[in-house]
């Protein structure tokens, strides 16, 4: 062999070996393996299924659920589409839209190996509907067929819910094409037959789980952890090997540990003044970045009491307030990238938005002339009390708008109190002695329905207690809003719609102010972003991947 | 004595019914419906009401508290959580190692930084040492604990990295998914939360040890044992601290039991899943089992730190008679 030839096989060696090295640093790091580690302000509730009903709770249990149908583990609105996941496609939905025949994918296993069948889901709705369980959402069954017979403690089983071997037959007592959308809440995931036996109002707080990974501990007030399901054969994600979860530190020590890298996500946020920080730092939405912000099925807003004089048939009023709020001021109060001004009912994202453009975003001054001339002669004795929420930046928000208020008039009085005590006592005809309260709500699931059938519904608003805070109970939108429920597809989301620019031009039960943002500050180790609101806030926690 | 011991314990009885029933009344007084907060958001009125019912809440509040104390006394139950339906005595059995922890080795470091600083700056009266005992004096009594913690916390914490910033671990046999446990992890997780919860009391105690024993080098008993020869250490050791450090002994027993129900600032900025922690929680959640489990804890802490205080203070200073 001469020099020459000698040389070459030597280079091409090495040059094969420098790829080998360059593809293998090159590649991504460890997509799969290694521990996630979440901050979490406050403890969940419940970690068993047909109980937990906390944000914090649902976020964690889609990594650990399989569902008939699911939101995909994709951002946009490819996420936003419930589609089949452990049902076999879409299900047979008979003429009058009240009998859905689902047949059951196989392959899906529980974490202790056990098969998911159909049975598993009907377990899952008479172990939810079971009066022993005090289940706090089984209002979401009120379109079950025999689901209230099981609640009112008559009924053993939900004579509506039917499994036969891979089909699972549900009933309904009226077409409702939320239906399908329901069951995306984990309330109805499957459950296995050991869970299904054990009937518990305190919570199963370890069980099997045919999901990416599934509760390996939970030790209430510390700590939970998650492991990958060994037996998913499922097309979801499962890149670490454990999510664990640490509880209770407040957000100034989930931002402290994020920035050491001892935690990889703070769920419960950071302070609000560190997103300007961060962001100008680590940068905004670069992909994989350490700060990510998207927009969630969230908003805030004054409800106007329509059932106290100030504004009982005043939408003069109602409109005035829209027009002088300072939506832009509000949202600063909540720190850097807070959310999105809004001057509707519906959120961007949601089923039935349309850009309305009735109210201005901004404040100038002739708003502000526009909002005293609609107020002029309409303020009725000019005093009025508004609510809010004694927490965090509340406070400074409820100042803002007695400030707002008082450009056109109204000298308000703010009573600050406890969350917990604000919501309650407004959705209490008896206690609901407040004018203006400014509210938050977020979706439980992506629809209209659970929107403005659930807040604006006056046909609620005797009840002891309700969510239609503004009081607001006029015959034609009550019977629009139901006609609206039982539509589907394109028609549906343009009759919400339609509803949304109605309501808010002709007689404004809100001051709408804020979209919130998700907000997300990640350590510098995370990767394989994907965040999908339908699927709460936050990174996907079975697709994040440690570097 | 057992007269007094009775009599004292009668009176504690009497105390416990009063803290307790007045906490299930003013929590009544709230005008907020937990059973709502329980039901959740998309409640229906039904929900609320089926709530209210399983919760008990539908009762007469008479009722609810006498079934409070027929469960106490009878069953040895606080009863379960209105927000998570945990048993209250396993939520208040799991936070009270930890606020003990916090408190017991609180306490001996404020005496540690006390009684030297106190004596010294006595012995030694507008000396350099008695002027730099008096900022930190000031400076302990003035700055607010959480103020204190989040600078401890924030710079040694955070940004120095020398101990940990926030969390608890178990000394021994830490719950399944810790992250940490055992003797060492469980002390360097303490560090801060010990001395922001050392520096108020140590610096109050040091002011009352100090005026203490400025006090009793004044008295004539003291003059007498200078001037039949005692040595200074004596003097000071068997005349001057002995007498001096009685009223500190009252104070520890009482500040003890007080902290014991809930060292809330502190656990709260350490994220110590302790009996303030707990009792903050419910407060926020209209939880009044657990509210009520705290305060049921605390009290009795207080009540029986007080009688030892009484009995051991009678047993220290002869002068005093328990009749």
């Amino acid at each position: 062999m001469d020099g020459k030839r000698l040389l070459g096989i030597v280079l091409a060696i090495t040059g094969l070996s420098l790829l080998l090295v360059a593809a293998a640093t090159a590649a991504p790091s460890a997509q799969r393996g290694g521990t996630v580690v979440v901050d979490m302000t406050t403890d969940v509730d419940y970690i068993d299924p047909q109980l937990s009903y906390y944000g914090e709770t649902w976020k964690l249990e889609g990594a650990t659920a399989c569902k008939l149908f699911n939101w995909p583990d994709k951002e946009g609105t490819a996420g936003a589409v419930a589609t089949p996941e452990v049902a076999a496609g879409l299900p047979l939905v008979s003429k009058d839209g009240k009998t859905y025949t689902f047949t059951i994918r196989k392959g899906f296993r529980f974490s202790n190996g056990r098969p998911v069948s159909a049975k598993s889901f009907a377990d899952a709705f008479n172990r939810f509907a079971n009066p022993r369980m005090q289940s706090t959402g089984v209002q979401f069954l009120d379109i079950v067929k025999g689901a209230q017979a099981v609640i009112n403690g008559d009924s053993g089983s939900i004579s509506g819910v039917k499994a036969s071997g891979s089909k699972l037959v549900v009933q309904l007592t009226k077409a409702s094409p939320d239906f399908l959308a329901r069951t995306t809440m984990p309330f109805l995931q499957a459950i296995d037959p050991t869970l299904a036996g054990q009937i518990d109002a305190n919570g199963i707080n370890q069980y099997a789980s045919c999901g990416p990974y599934y509760f390996s501990s939970r030790t209430p007030g510390r700590s939970i952890t998650l492991k990958r399901n060994p037996y998913y054969k499922g097309s979801r994600a499962a890149n670490p090997d454990t999510i664990q979860v640490n509880v209770g530190n407040d957000v100034a020590v989930a931002f402290q540990n994020v920035e050491k890298g001892t935690t990889d996500y703070a769920s419960g946020g950071i302070p609000a003044t560190e997103w300007k920080n961060v962001t100008t730092k680590y940068g905004l939405n670069k992909k994989d970045g350490r700060v990510q912000v998207r927009p969630l099925l969230d908003v805030r807003y004054i409800a106007l009491n329509h059932a106290r004089p100030l504004f009982k048939d005043n939408p003069q009023l109602a409109k005035a307030v829209n027009w002088v709020v300072d939506r832009q001021a509000f949202s600063a109060q909540g720190g850097y990238l807070f959310g999105k001004r809004t001057g509707q009912i519906l959120p961007p994202g949601m089923l039935g938005y349309k850009p309305q453009g009735i109210y201005p975003l901004r404040v100038t001054a002739n708003t502000i002339k526009q909002a005293k001339k609609l107020a002029e002669g309409n303020l009725r004795g000019g005093k009025a009390v508004l609510w809010s929420s004694n927490a965090g930046f509340a406070p400074l928000q409820a100042q803002l708008i007695q400030y707002n208020l008082k450009q056109i008039g109204i000298d308000a009085e703010v009573k600050l109190l406890p969350r917990a005590q604000q919501f309650t006592n407004a959705g209490n005809p008896k206690t609901a002695d407040f004018d203006l309260t400014i509210e938050r709500w977020g979706a439980d699931y992506a629809d209209p329905y659970d929107w403005v059938n659930i807040l604006l519904d006056g046909t609620q608003v005797t009840h002891p207690q309700h969510n239609n805070y503004a009081y607001f109970n006029v015959a034609k939108y009550n019977r629009e809003m139901t006609a609206a429920s039982l539509l589907t597809g394109p028609s549906r989301g343009a009759a919400y719609a339609a509803l949304d620019g109605t309501m808010m031009r002709n007689d404004p039960p809100w001051a709408p102010l804020v979209n919130s943002n998700d907000r997300v500050f990640l350590s510098s180790k995370v990767g394989c972003l994907t965040i999908n609101e339908a699927q709460g806030s936050g990174p996907l926690l079975n697709v994040i991947c440690v570097k | 004595m057992l007269n007094y011991l009775i009599r004292r314990l009668l009176w504690a009885g009497v105390l416990f019914v009063g803290v307790t029933l007045i906490t299930y009344v003013l929590f009544f007084l709230l005008p907020a419906d937990p059973a709502r907060l329980a039901a959740g958001k998309s409640a229906t009125a039904e929900d609320v009401a089926r709530v209210s019912h399983q919760l008990g809440l539908d009762r007469p509040v008479h009722e609810q508290y006498a079934l409070f104390l027929k469960r106490l006394v009878v069953d040895h139950s606080l009863g379960r959580s209105y927000a998570n339906r945990r048993t209250v005595n396993e939520m208040v059995g799991q936070a009270i190692p930890v606020t003990a922890a916090l408190v017991l080795g609180g306490a001996i470091l404020w005496m540690l930084i006390a009684l030297p600083i106190g004596i010294l700056s006595a012995l030694r009266p507008r000396s350099l040492l008695d002027r730099g005992a008096m900022i930190f004096i000031l400076i302990g009594i003035s700055a607010p604990v959480v103020w204190i913690g989040l600078l401890l916390q924030y710079f040694v914490g955070f940004k120095w990295g020398l101990t940990p910033n926030a969390g608890y671990c178990d000394v021994f046999d830490p719950p399944a998914g810790s992250t940490c446990g055992g003797p060492s992890d469980w002390a360097s997780h303490m560090i801060l939360p010990w001395l922001t919860f050392a520096i108020l009391f140590a610096a109050s105690y040091a002011r009352m040890i100090r005026a203490n024993v400025l006090d009793t080098l004044g008295e004539d008993y003291v003059r007498t044992a200078r001037a039949k020869g005692a040595p200074e250490n004596v003097v000071i050791r068997r005349h001057v601290l002995r007498n001096a450090l009685l009223p500190v002994v009252t104070m520890l027993g009482l500040d003890i039991g007080v902290a014991l129900g809930g060292a809330i600032f502190t656990e709260a900025i350490f994220n110590l899943p302790g009996l303030g922690r707990l009792a903050l929680n419910s407060v926020l959640n209209l939880d009044l089992p657990t509210m009520q489990g705290v305060v049921v804890f605390a009290t009795l802490a207080i009540i029986l730190l007080n009688l030892v205080v009484d009995v051991v203070y009678a047993y220290i200073d002869p002068r005093i008679r328990l009749a």
